[in-house]
């Protein structure tokens, strides 16, 4: 996985959180996420990653664990006025889910730090 | 890094979750004290159903002071569906129980974001919630005092009669 990456307009992108199957990545110039996964990087504004986060945890996993029909483990996630959709076996929505979980610990983690340590300060 | 999500909003994912769901009661009650209303009229209780219509009221005014509050913060407010209000009644003195219970349920669900805010220390938030926590005081003890008149004055002969016109009466003007 990239660390840092650097765009054409030397715009920064701060890791937020990866795992061995993807990373999300933040630009605050831009003020939006970046987020690698199933090989693509799709670019999301604060709405669309909540919305992607409501979907993904939507998913009943243990109900499709269970389901013994014959239908192929695919789900279609698509995001309401958001440009991506994402095709994912169940295992794919797991490991998604996995880095939207540590993502939105990481960003409230830096949430705490900006308040504790630079708002108060100022 | 910037924190990208405080910029947006002021509450944090949660409580925006929790004054949504606020939002449903508030239409929910609205919705229920409109059935009340509906039926005290057609079995003869004006006062009653006068009362129940002004209470309904209220009831859509509190769902829009949450949100409008959410939509002010940066949050995402949400239109609530509204399904299974109760439409018949066995007696006039079970419409006045459940109002009781509907308030009693409101002011514990108020409660329960209050303590949701001190632990993320959303101080405004909660000083949002103060309007609310006051009405709530008078919001119970109207439906309580209406609950009973019915054992004041007895639902025996004209008792009922007699109860529907000191249900419009009844004020809450404490002092405290
Ligand atoms: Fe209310
Ligand atoms: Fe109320």
């Amino acid at each position: 996985m990239v660390t840092t990456l650097i765009d054409t307009q030397q715009n920064t992108w701060s890791d937020v959180f990866s795992t061995k199957y993807g990373a999300i990545y933040q630009s605050d110039a831009e003020r939006c996420w970046y987020v690698d996964f199933a090989g693509k990087v799709a670019k999301f504004d604060y709405r669309c990653l909540l919305k992607l986060k409501k979907a993904v945890y939507n998913v009943d996993i243990e109900a499709k664990l269970l389901q013994s029909t014959k239908d192929p483990d695919i789900e279609i996630l698509f995001i309401c006025a958001c440009d991506h959709c994402y095709i994912l076996s169940l295992l794919q929505i797991i490991a998604l889910k996995d880095l939207l979980e540590g993502t939105f610990v990481m960003l409230q983690l830096n949430h705490i730090l900006q308040d504790r340590l630079y708002r108060i300060a100022i | 890094m910037k924190d990208l999500i405080r910029i947006r909003s002021l509450i944090s994912a949660e409580v925006e979750a929790l004054l949504n769901q606020q939002v449903r009661k508030e239409a929910f009650s609205s919705a229920v004290y409109l059935s009340m209303a509906s039926w005290c009229n057609h079995n003869g209780y004006d006062y009653s159903s006068e009362y129940f219509f002004k209470q309904a009221d209220e009831e859509r005014q509190h769902q829009l002071k949450f949100f409008k509050y959410i939509l002010d913060m940066g949050g995402n407010a949400i239109s609530p569906e509204i399904t299974g209000i109760k439409q018949e009644y066995n007696s006039f003195r079970e419409v006045f129980e459940d109002a009781l219970d509907q308030e009693i349920n409101v002011t514990q669900s108020i409660q329960n974001i209050y303590a949701r805010c001190l632990k993320e220390q959303d101080f405004v938030t909660n000083e949002f919630l103060n309007w609310f926590l006051k009405e709530q005081r008078e919001e119970e003890y109207k439906a309580r005092r209406a609950l009973e008149l019915f054992d004041v004055i007895g639902e025996e002969g004209t008792g009922r009669w007699q109860i529907d016109r000191h249900i419009g009466d009844i004020k809450y003007d404490s002092g405290a």
